[in-house]
């Protein structure tokens, strides 16, 4: 499908209305704590936009096709050392990871193209195991999905050549990733993902997420559908780990299993993971709430008590409650549209609303 | 000028470990004709349909829309050439709106986007379903369930149609509904439908032709009026039916 083709599918008049507000509340809480010139309230804003990234590229797969995606974060990992592999300058790395392969070593690129390359590495590893994986559905999908995070993880913690190993990969130099290039990159993967989403491929996925059977007979190949999914899943992911690891500047492989898997799956799990809306409000609201979290265990650290890790706990918790009660998140799975403000407001005015009117008048029936 | 199309079995069968649910089963059916497949439960309706469908794979013979076999297939091969179904068991895409619903049908068969918007939503208008477009269809009532799963089969534009129980849980109003609606349909659509279903009223006065399975072959095939008088169908069919 050609992109010309890609935009006119999408149903715009409807339901543009989404990205348009998911991108005002983002490029407005940006601006504001850009004009507030906090450094510690900036730092959270990143590292919660970057955050951002990944639940929307996770949610690309994992929310359209219903299969848990522990492998994820996995390619956030390969996108976060390939990335940092191309941008650093060959004495850098000769001096930082001397035990590098030296065609690593001498491989250079720019910062923007370093990153572009770190996620194109993540979507071929991706393009190159998922085909028989995609098959696979439900607790046996799942299942294989994890051991495959299991096997990225062995390869980025034990390859020494490649990734330092179990030692800590160090970057060195200046901090490339910037508080304005973080929110400019979310705005396009906001986009990118909600295209996706309305697009006929996306709608297909979302189909066979809901009935496999159905969809198959109606003339979708799921695995076709998944897989393009799957691989472009990796590839926002690769992106977002490479933002990650020219910010934080050092990484392991540990910064890439199951703590920060868990916190991803909270947070898309918490906003709704059906909807591009869910992805951004659960990771808005996570994030709000560790941080308020981590200031109170601040508070009480200096009130004598030891409370490290209540944060996590809490998160735990309400993803069980939020399990248990709303399986589908604040949003219900649903996108933020304009039609769904005006729901909300009191002022609704009736008449404007044909489809509730009927349904009324067929209750009163 | 309205294309002519022939679907063909020949000589189906398909056994489960032993039991034959489908035994050499052939039937031959037009665009713009109604078949009824009756038969007791369990006389491999149901298989048949998946089998025909690609969904099962069959054991032996021959599947063709005019020359094309489509039994060797993968199921999501099978609407392109024209063949769509419903199930007995409702399937749709639950979480999606009833637009999106037949806009699948619409795209499967590779249909462009604005172009199966446009279809699916008059396929929507013309069953009733309009002013619920937007409404997901998990909250559907039953009829509008079956209503939807047969909106989304003829936005796939086919040539045949599978129908499988397509009456099953609703009441008589509710059915005359549906006879009403499906009456007109292989002329208007230009489609020939195959339709499975207990409900004898309804086979008697939508179909032109009759096929009876039983344990899975064919005990009668014929005009209506020929086939209910048929003494095997009578035994087979209206003894289970009494009971
Ligand atoms: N996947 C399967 N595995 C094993 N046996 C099956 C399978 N599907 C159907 N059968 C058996 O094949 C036979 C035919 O079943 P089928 O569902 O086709 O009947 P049917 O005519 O559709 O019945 P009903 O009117 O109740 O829908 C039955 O004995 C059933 O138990
Ligand atoms: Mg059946």
């Amino acid at each position: 499908m050609n992109m010309k083709d890609f935009i006119k599918d999408l149903d715009f008049s409807r339901k543009s209305s989404t990205v348009v507000f998911l991108i005002a509340i983002l490029v407005l809480i940006g601006a504001f704590i850009w004009w507030l010139n906090i450094p510690f309230i900036e730092d959270i804003f990143t590292n919660g936009t970057i955050m951002l990234i990944m639940v929307l590229g996770f949610q690309l797969f994992m929310g359209n096709s219903g299969i848990l995606n522990w492998s994820y974060v996995g390619y956030v990992g390969i996108g976060a050392f390939a990335s940092a592999i191309f941008s650093m300058t060959p004495a850098l790395k000769a001096l930082q990871i001397p035990t590098m392969y030296p065609f690593l070593i001498s491989l250079h690129l720019p910062f923007p193209l370093a990153l572009i390359a770190g996620a194109l590495v993540a979507m071929i590893v991706a393009a190159l195991v998922a085909w028989p994986l995609m098959r696979l559905s439900d607790s046996v999908g799942a299942i294989t999905q994890f051991a495959l995070l299991i096997v990225i993880n062995v390869l980025l913690s034990q390859w020494s050549q490649v990734t330092n190993g179990p030692r800590t990969f160090t970057l060195g130099g200046t901090r490339l990733t910037s508080f304005w290039l973080v929110l400019g990159v979310a705005v396009l993967v906001i986009i990118l993902v909600y295209c996706y989403k309305e697009s006929s491929l996306g709608l297909k996925l979302r189909a066979t997420r809901d009935d496999r059977y159905a969809a198959r007979s109606s003339g979708i190949n799921f695995v076709a559908v998944r897989y393009v999914a799957y691989v472009a899943s990796a590839g926002i992911g690769g992106l977002a780990g490479g933002l990650y690891s020219h910010y934080i500047l050092s990484i392991t492989a540990a910064s890439f299993y199951l703590n920060e898997l868990f916190l991803l799956l909270s947070m898309l799990v918490i906003g709704g993971s059906m909807s591009v809306s869910g992805a951004f409000f659960g990771t808005l609201l996570v994030t709000l709430l560790r941080q308020g979290l981590r200031q109170v265990e601040l508070f009480l650290y200096k009130t004598g008590f030891e409370a490290s890790g209540s944060a996590e706990i809490v998160v735990a918790i309400i993803l069980i409650a939020f399990l248990i009660w709303r399986p589908n998140g604040i949003t219900g799975g649903r996108e933020l549209t304009w039609q769904s403000i005006k729901r909300m407001l009191p002022i609704a005015s009736e008449k404007k609303d044909p489809i509730s009117n009927n349904l009324k008048k067929e209750e009163k029936a | 000028m309205k294309s002519k199309s022939t679907f063909t079995v020949k000589a189906l069968c398909k056994s489960f470990s032993g039991l034959k649910a489908v035994d050499d089963v052939s039937l031959r059916l037009e665009t713009g004709e109604i078949l009824g497949l009756i038969g007791p439960n369990g006389s491999g309706k149901t298989t048949l349909i998946n089998i025909m469908t690609g969904m099962l794979p069959k054991d032996s013979g021959q599947v063709t829309i005019d020359e094309h076999d489509i039994s060797e297939m993968p199921a999501y091969k099978v609407p392109s050439y024209g063949l769509v179904r419903t199930y007995q068991t409702i399937r749709l895409f639950k979480n999606l709106s009833c637009l999106e619903n037949a806009v699948i049908g619409a795209i499967g068969v590779g249909i462009k986007r604005r172009e199966a918007t446009r279809l699916a939503a008059e396929l929507l208008e013309e069953l009733g379903l309009g002013y619920k477009m937007d409404l997901p269809a998990q909250g559907l009532t039953f009829r509008d369930q079956r209503l939807l799963e047969i909106a989304r089969a003829l936005a796939a534009k086919p040539k045949f149609l599978l129908l499988d129980e397509p009456a099953a849980g609703l009441n008589e109003e509710e059915t005359d509904e549906l006879l009403a609606l499906l009456k007109p349909m292989p002329e208007n659509k230009n489609v020939g439908i195959i339709i499975v279903d207990h409900d004898m009223r309804l086979i008697m006065s939508l179909c032109n032709r009759l096929h009876v399975l039983n344990y899975g072959k064919t005990i009668a095939e014929g005009l209506p009026e020929d086939v209910r008088k048929n003494p095997e169908v009578v035994k087979a069919y209206l003894g289970s039916a009494a009971s």
